[in-house]
């Protein structure tokens, strides 16, 4: 826990770190900001196109009774990858970007990671945000809202620890940021985003229920519970969601603690 | 009160023969070790009081930077410990951290809070670093655009100005221009009389004989000497002597192999090396303040040459620059190939006793220059009798004792 007091020590250049991110990655462009909701507008526009059109994809009915946009659906499990896919990889290459830094000057190795995450997360409220106010036009709105700032801890949580900890063994072996890459490619189709678990269950249960067991399944089913489905998760999921990632947490900032003791050197 | 108390320290690096791991090597290559152990610092054990300042030399690579590095928390000692005392700030590199598309004014927030400051302390910091660094009228602009320079001292005013109680600075004065130096080591006296502790590892020994209070020789990793500068430094430089002597280099001040340039038109001129002598041709290690010395300029060329003029810049140990002779013009007449030399003649070297430095150029009549600047060659003065006071004697006549008559 200690390593969780120094990183709030240094709050200071966590809040730097992010700025100098937002600040410059967009400098010199004409849209400047707007990029950050074109690219996850343009990911949406062709998943909808590909699977909502090509293949006519048939998400459930909303909880309002009637609204059965794909895209909206679509939407509800999108911005939750994108924050754990953002956090996770941002963690891997943000490590190895401070390589010079952590060189010349001692701070805590993990505020870059936690720095990306501050702004992976701004973009994830910004979307949910998007998400929330259209869904309430369509009068689809429920007390479930609640759980929003619960599911956001935690997939930020279990995002951070498996980001830590991948992170660090990138470091030893870089080949880790291309499995990872390849991984997330696999779990992305392997989650129901694109399609609802319900095609899954079709085919076989016993499928239906491993998928489930995803803890990225159950972040992507909370978001369609809050937003679409106007449902409760079950008990399970609603001790189990934090529980696992207060767990990948933990251990993810142990294993990083125990190899990014000498990391600078191997930078 | 101790300020940096290194206790026993060692640290090991690994030298990786075939660097870096890849999974399949992890599996294939198990169990085999693919690097060979190397101890950057062995067994060191100092102490540093607070409030005073502490200077390492040794040879490049003789463990110092690993040793401030370890101070700093940047590494960790493999054996030992080092316990400090109070706030640290370290320059091992001005401008570690700055981020090119952003403003001097967020760098500084940024660099800032990379020591470790809030950003209410940085907000009253602020004027001041910018004032420092003169920059005022570029601190909104993108640091990309700034010059070499004003990146450097951007870097340099946030460092200082961070409130530390524990300075490391790692060699990184010697890269601004001279007034920038001068300011930085007048920053470092005033930080020193303020009661900061200050380490600096540096290869201008006039810096650790004027600046310092206490100093470590590190060689290959272990303490050689330490403690009053001044002895330090001399054994130093006796080390460095007796290891020159070793290669057979016992009477040259030559200490690099000078860069080759190449003139124009396929010709080249080079600066070989720099021998001292007496005016009898006899090689001398050193010279005399107000004694005769002589310096020969060995230098050669390729192809033909139109008597070129040989420039002598006379440097202070930190790079100062002190004074420039020249050879008289040169003459039309072509020289051909071949090696030459030039003797630089002193009637009495009026120099005060330390050490300084010697860089030679060369430029044709036309004073294009042909060859750029040789490296900087050692020259000790030694005091014997009488001797100089401040750097230069000065070429001043006195008339004395004129009675001042009631209108002249």
């Amino acid at each position: 826990m200690s390593s969780v007091s120094q990183l709030w020590a240094y709050r200071s250049l966590i809040y730097n770190l992010t700025q100098r991110e937002l600040k410059s990655r967009y400098k010199k462009s004409i849209l400047g900001w707007l990029w950050s909701l074109i690219n996850p507008a343009a990911v949406l526009a062709i998943y909808s196109f590909v699977f909502g059109v090509v293949f006519r994809a048939e998400p459930p009915v909303a909880g309002n009774g009637h609204t059965k946009s794909y895209a909206l659906y679509l939407f509800a499990g999108l911005w939750v990858w994108n924050y754990f896919n953002g956090t996770v990889m941002g963690a891997i290459n943000s490590l190895q970007a401070s390589g010079p830094l952590l060189n010349k000057v001692f701070f805590p190795p993990a505020c870059p990671a936690v720095a990306n995450t501050v702004t992976v997360l701004l973009q994830a409220m910004i979307e949910s945000a998007i998400l929330f106010v259209v869904m309430a036009a369509l009068g689809c709105v429920g007390w479930q809202l609640v759980l929003f700032p619960a599911l956001i801890l935690c997939i930020t949580l279990f995002s951070l620890g498996v980001g830590l900890a991948l992170s660090v063994y990138n470091v030893f072996y870089r080949d880790v940021n291309y499995l990872v890459s390849i991984g997330m490619n696999v779990l992305f189709y392997a989650t129901p985003i694109i399609y609802p678990l319900s095609l899954v269950a079709e085919q076989s249960s016993t499928a239906a229920r491993i998928i489930q067991l995803s803890p990225i399944a159950q972040f992507v089913r909370w978001s369609r519970d809050i937003f679409w489905n106007l449902n409760w998760p079950n008990t399970w999921s609603m001790v189990g969601v934090p529980v696992v990632s207060i767990l990948a947490f933990l251990i993810g900032l142990a294993i990083f603690n125990r190899k990014s003791r000498d990391i600078a050197q191997e930078l | 009160m101790i300020a940096i108390d290194v206790q026993d320290v060692s640290k090991k690096f690994r030298l990786y023969t075939d660097k870096p791991g890849s999974v399949k090597e992890l599996f294939t290559k198990f169990g085999r070790p693919k690097y060979e152990d190397f101890w950057a610092v062995r067994d060191v054990s100092m102490q540093i009081k607070e409030g005073t300042v502490h200077g390492l030399v040794g040879h490049n690579g003789c463990g110092k930077s690993s040793l401030l590095r370890m101070m700093a928390g940047i590494h960790t000692p493999t054996t030992g410990q080092i316990v400090t005392a109070g706030r640290i700030s370290a320059l091992l590199e001005l401008g570690a951290g700055f981020h090119p598309e952003l403003t001097g004014r967020e760098n500084i927030y940024l660099n800032a809070s990379i020591l470790g400051l809030s950003r209410t302390q940085t907000d009253e910091l602020l004027d001041r670093i910018v004032e420092f660094a003169g920059l005022q009228a570029f601190i909104d602009s993108p640091v990309k655009h700034y010059s070499s320079g004003m990146f450097v001292r951007l870097g340099f005013a946030v460092a200082v100005h961070v409130d530390p109680q524990i300075l490391l600075v790692d060699e990184v004065i010697a890269v601004g221009d001279e007034e920038f130096q001068r300011r930085c080591l007048d920053h470092l006296r005033t930080l020193k009389a303020e009661g900061v502790t200050i380490v600096l590892v540096t290869h201008a020994m006039g810096i650790v004989q004027g600046m310092c209070d206490t100093a470590t020789w590190m060689d290959h990793g272990r303490v050689m000497a330490e403690g009053d500068p001044l002895r330090v430094v001399s054994e130093y430089l006796h080390g460095v002597n007796d290891k020159e002597a070793e290669r057979d280099l016992a009477n040259e001040i030559v200490s690099f192999h000078p860069t080759t340039a190449v003139a124009p038109g396929h010709t080249s001129l080079r600066v070989e090396k720099l021998v001292l002598q007496d005016p009898d041709g006899e090689h001398v290690p050193f010279g005399i303040s107000g004694a005769p010395l002589d310096i020969r300029v060995d230098w050669s060329t390729v192809g033909e040459f139109a008597e070129p003029r040989l420039v002598m810049h006379l440097l202070s140990s930190a790079g100062l620059h002190l004074a420039t002779t020249y050879t008289p013009d040169g003459s039309p007449e072509l020289l051909g190939e071949g090696r030459w030399s030039a003797l630089c003649r002193f009637d009495s070297l009026p120099l005060a006793p330390g050490a300084y430095k010697i860089q030679v150029t060369a430029t044709d009549v036309r004073t294009n220059v042909i060859f750029h600047k040789s490296d900087e060659y050692d020259l000790t003065v030694r005091a014997e009798g009488h001797s100089i006071e401040g750097v230069f004697a000065l070429p001043a006549q006195w008339i004395h004792g004129l009675r001042r008559g009631e209108s002249a």
